[in-house]
């Protein structure tokens, strides 16, 4: 990255030594997101290096225990990416994502934990951009959020 | 003689002098068992037996002179019985006195096929909260001053408690007082927003029962065909007589009950009131002494797994997590279907508020979507597979 391609938002993502840097799982659909992220790279879209994607087959297979366990054991940030609806592979996997979306969200505001710690989003296996921008998004908003409540001391 | 009908509000008791001077209030449940028993309409009656002032043991029994004994034994038990009547499997019918709470925890056992709703009669009995019998005997002991063998019965009526003992004399004490003190109900039943069982098949209980019938007469709502059924058997065996309900009697129970409800809502207000702080931080306080027995699980009415569930599989207490995995899936499974029964504060020997927590997470999901959970056979929200199923 030191040496990579000038462009815009290559200030923003540069990799500084003693700058706090998030941890961020991602999820990605098998069938848009994870295209859409292979998508970003063919592209070489510069996106910011804290994003741990995790390729699922459907983002309802993403459940409470997998984001949970992501925030108790570090993650600053969990972002889910689906098709778009209408578009699931599975005909309404990404609706009944939306429905357990609801319910964990809404817990996790009850346990005081920021919005933009967990995000949901669709992106289509043509979204490259889309893609990269999302993560950008991400890491600036979780950058300024600090590291995660749920971090325990010992975490590195 | 008319026929009774879904929606009927009747004032009845048993035809059974014994039972009718016995009974809680007319004898009128214990009437319709016994003659569901005799009839053949269902195989077993859960009774309760009185073991002592304040306590009672639930007891299974196809005996209908066992039925006609049991009249009189009032005291509720305070654990939901949801999860034994799951013990059946199916296999028999069974006939059952229920609290709102307890009914409440059936239709989730329902609506997520463990329970057989053809197998399962309940009469629905009106709860204005309950106590727990070492801390009621403590209350009558220490500040009434009454020897507790003495007592014959207790009733919540104008913010008083009132103690009834056997030489028919009422003591009363301020209901607000006591429970400042933790001394009157339990926590969860002073923000319990069902009073009345409607979800049962007939809901009964004595407010509104007023005039010469006052004490042996009882006010039955009919609010199944099959609740209809069982009291129409009762009333042809000969076991019960009804009486349709005037209107008078009708809007005294439904004062009494938003007497209750406004109660209950001002205390919702005040223990659910915004948590100053961090909410995080608070949470990890309370749940700090758990020790995973798992016992708030076993107990928990909604909760249809088994003892392998995605809650106790994936958390492992060698994880040394701040908040484990088991409360945290808990917390959200249960945040469309808790009932608040208060079971789980009960269990824990941690003496962790658990119901105070799970209430936490419900109330405003539960509120937003409208939801009552165990009042109708409305698919539990977290189950829907489309967001616009649940406006």
């Amino acid at each position: 990255m030191e040496n990579g391609v000038s462009c815009e938002s290559n200030k923003k993502t540069t990799v500084l030594k003693d700058e706090w840097q998030p941890k961020i799982v991602m999820f990605c659909c098998n069938w848009c997101s994870y295209a859409g992220a292979d998508g970003a790279g063919v592209s070489r879209f510069q996106q910011a290096p804290n994003v741990r994607v995790i390729r699922v087959m459907c983002s309802s297979r993403v459940d409470a225990v997998h984001i949970y366990t992501a925030f108790l054991e570090g993650a600053d940030g969990v972002l889910i990416t689906g098709c778009h609806i209408g578009d699931c592979h599975y005909v309404n996997g990404n609706e009944k994502t939306l429905v357990k979306y609801k319910f964990i969200k809404s817990m996790m505001d009850e346990m005081g934990i920021e919005d933009d710690r967990l995000q949901l989003r669709w992106i289509s296996a043509s979204e490259g951009q889309q893609f990269a921008e999302f993560v950008n998004e991400m890491v600036d908003k979780i950058k300024q959020l600090g590291p995660s409540p749920f971090r325990r001391p010992k975490v590195i | 003689m008319t026929k009774v009908q879904v929606g009927d509000k009747l004032i009845g008791w048993s035809t059974n002098e014994d039972v009718r001077s016995k009974g809680g209030s007319g004898g009128l449940v214990t009437a319709v068992f016994a003659s569901a028993l005799d009839k053949g309409l269902v195989d077993n009656v859960i009774i309760l037996k009185k073991a002592n002032q304040f306590e009672a043991v639930p007891v299974i029994t196809s005996d209908v002179e066992e039925v006609l004994k049991s009249a009189g034994s009032m005291h509720m038990v305070i654990s939901n019985q949801t999860k034994y009547l799951r013990l059946f499997e199916n296999a028999a019918t069974i006939a059952v006195a229920v609290k709102p709470c307890d009914m409440r925890g059936i239709r989730e056992q329902q609506k997520r096929n463990m329970i057989d709703p053809d197998k399962v009669f309940t009469i629905g009995l009106n709860c204005g909260g309950t106590m727990a019998p070492h801390k009621i005997r403590g209350v009558v002991e220490n500040i009434y001053k009454i020897d507790p063998s003495q007592v014959k019965g207790e009733e919540i009526e104008k913010g008083n408690l009132i103690i009834e003992t056997l030489d028919g004399e009422h003591h009363t004490h301020s209901i607000d007082e006591l429970e400042e003190n933790d001394q009157g109900r339990r926590d969860n039943c002073r923000y319990c927003s069902i009073k009345i069982a409607t979800n049962a098949d007939l809901a009964c209980g004595n407010w509104g029962v007023v005039g010469e019938l006052a004490g042996s007469g009882t006010f039955v709502e009919v609010m199944t065909e099959k609740g209809a059924k069982f009291l129409q058997n009762a009333i042809d065996s000969g076991y019960a007589q009804v009486e349709p309900a005037s209107e008078k009697s009708e809007g005294i129970r439904s004062k009494v009950n938003s007497v209750m409800l406004k109660m209950a809502d001002k205390t919702k207000e005040q223990v659910f009131a915004a948590i100053e702080g961090n909410k995080l931080e608070d949470l990890r306080k309370e749940l700090e002494n758990c020790i995973h027995c798992g016992a708030c699980k076993e107990v928990c009415p909604s909760c249809a797994c088994g003892p392998e569930a995605k809650c106790t599989l994936y958390s492992d207490p060698t994880d040394d997590y701040d908040i484990s995995l088991y409360h945290l899936i808990r917390f959200l499974h249960l945040s469309d279907s808790c009932i608040g029964c208060g079971q789980c504060s009960d269990v824990c020997p941690a003496d962790i508020p658990l119901t105070k927590l799970y209430r936490r997470f419900a109330n405003p999901i539960q509120d937003e979507l409208n939801y009552v959970p165990g009042m109708d056979d409305r698919t539990p929200p977290f189950f829907v597979s489309k967001l616009e199923e649940l406006e």
